[in-house]
């Protein structure tokens, strides 16, 4: 059975192959390596703002900035527990002091870990939702009877920036995959224009012994949709290669905002169909160019 | 009698440039037999143009089949040329295909099958004299062998009309007869038959076959084709 789409194979041979050969198919495949890995940057981008808002973002550090070390303890033991029994609140954890004085040794050096130089007692909340500024307002009234010196900082508030940045490039990938289709749109219509002309001759031939538009459509869309299919295996297998590096990258950075920057399984599903919806937009585009263009002839 | 083609004062001009085609009026009989001549430049070839559809006309009136071929729409046009057999004067053959592929071109156009095909795709060839040859390209081809192959791929579809330009140009004399006896004998099963000639030598070869005569693109009638319904048609030799 044949399908409508294509041609049978001595259809074929009215318009030669010639695949591998001209320029399409090494276009088609530089297309879908820059459309994949735009979609790849893109998909990591999306699994990152969205790990980093589910987590991050239910974060918050509590600082305690009494000077007497005893007093300041006491506090932030206090406080940890009050926090705890908070119902939005799932995990309170105080953080040692030398933790505390490691966070300062990249900007005081040495003398952070001068037992004699005071740093605020930290305690990490993780609540259940993100808290607004209300509820961490709400939380710090309370705290501050415990610890009058008390501040408490919700990473959303300073980590808003980054997903800011992280939505605008996000939304720059998917421009940029959008942008490279429509390119890959025009570089079909523009081949298989020049395809017309190279074989005009048959194709009035064809037309002359009665041959119609659409046999004629299926000739080109079965070598536009070859030439995509070779390119698109060609960009995918490139795209996998690069992808996987620069994941390896990504995972050995030290735990941070681009952790989570990874390709999620949906994603790689995601890529793989992409190469096959271009192949069928490649196609239909040939198609709708064969048939705007012979319109024009009887 | 319902005409093969019907034109009415009928204009034909390429571009801006002056009447290829000056009111061109005739009727083309079922089973008629017809001869096109006239000067090189007269318009033969662009009067065949418009009969076989290749073109549409400036002004004038053309009907095809009984059917309005100027308000036809594009998209019923192949049906059409499916009905009509045409050799060009350059043969047109597509040169990346075998001869045999050539005659079976129509045919697959159509939508017959390769099983049903191979048989009459065969005997064409083996008619034309090219059965060693099934597998030859065009450009391998000598001109005379090119022409059969364009003459059978035109009749293989046994079309309604056939419209030859200069089909006998490039065959020696017994190929032209041979031809011709060939385009008489589909005549004779009902199919309508004009060829474009230079060659007089044809017209006497065929009694019974109409005259159209083209002189600068007006057409004159020297039989008398034109206005009465043909005669019988006889084969000398």
């Amino acid at each position: 059975m044949r399908l409508p789409f294509t041609a049978n194979p001595h259809e074929r041979q009215l318009i030669p192959d010639g695949r591998f050969t001209g320029p399409m198919p090494w276009v088609m495949a530089i297309m879908l390596f820059l459309s994949l890995i735009a979609a790849a940057a893109a998909l990591a981008l999306a699994q990152s703002a969205r790990q980093g808002s589910e987590s991050l973002s239910r974060q918050a550090t509590v600082q305690i900035l009494e000077t007497d070390a005893d007093a300041r303890v006491a506090q932030q033991r206090e406080v940890a527990s009050l926090l705890r029994k908070q119902p939005d609140v799932t995990a309170a954890t105080l953080v040692p002091e030398s933790e505390a004085r490691a966070l300062l040794e990249p900007w005081l050096g040495d003398i952070a870990s001068d037992s004699g130089i005071p740093v605020p007692a930290l305690v990490e909340v993780e609540f259940s939702n993100a808290p607004d500024a209300a509820r961490l307002q709400s939380i710090k009234r309370d705290l501050s009877r415990i610890a009058p010196s008390v501040r408490i900082d919700g990473n959303a508030q300073w980590l808003k920036p980054w997903f800011d940045l992280i939505a605008s490039m996000l939304w720059l990938a998917l421009a940029i995959v959008l942008l490279l289709l429509f390119a890959t749109g025009a570089t079909v219509a523009l081949a298989v224009r020049g395809a017309l002309n190279t074989h005009k001759g048959t194709i009035e031939i064809m037309h002359m012994m009665g041959g119609t538009d659409l046999q004629v459509a299926r000739l080109f869309q079965r070598r536009v949709a070859l030439d995509s299919l070779f390119g698109g295996v060609l960009g995918l297998a490139l795209a996998v290669v690069v992808i996987l590096l620069l994941g390896e990258r990504v995972a050995a950075l030290e735990p941070g905002l681009l952790a989570g920057a990874s390709v999620p399984l949906y994603g790689w599903l995601l890529l793989l169909f992409i190469p096959v919806a271009v192949t069928g937009l490649s196609m239909a585009m040939a198609r709708w160019t064969v048939l705007s263009t012979l319109k024009k002839m009887l | 009698m319902q005409s093969v083609a019907e034109f009415d004062n009928v204009g034909l001009r390429y571009g801006t440039g002056a009447e290829t085609l000056t009111d061109v009026s005739f009727k083309l009989f079922p089973g008629s037999f017809y001869f096109l001549t006239g000067a090189s430049g007269a318009g033969k070839t662009s009067l065949l143009k418009l009969l076989y559809l290749a073109h549409r006309p400036s002004r004038g009136a053309i009907r095809m089949f009984g059917e309005d071929l100027v308000a036809m729409p594009r998209s019923r046009l192949p049906g059409f040329r499916r009905r009509i057999g045409v050799v060009f004067q350059d043969f047109r053959l597509v040169q990346h295909l075998s001869a045999f592929d050539n005659i079976a071109l129509p045919l697959r156009i159509a939508g017959i099958s390769e099983r049903d095909l191979v048989g009459p795709v065969n005997e064409m060839l083996d008619w034309i004299g090219l059965t060693e040859r099934a597998s030859a390209r065009p450009a391998t081809l000598s001109g005379g062998e090119q022409q059969r192959v364009a003459i059978a791929r035109a009749v293989i579809g046994r079309p309604e009309m056939l419209v030859a330009d200069e089909p006998t140009g490039n065959v020696d004399p017994d190929m032209a007869l041979r031809l011709l006896k060939l385009f008489a004998a589909l005549n004779r099963l009902g199919t309508t038959v004009v060829v474009a000639t230079h060659d007089i030598h044809l017209l006497q070869e065929i009694e019974g076959a109409q005259m159209m005569r083209l002189d600068k693109g007006r057409l004159s009638d020297p039989t008398g084709a034109l206005r009465h319904p043909p005669r019988p048609l006889i084969l000398r030799n």
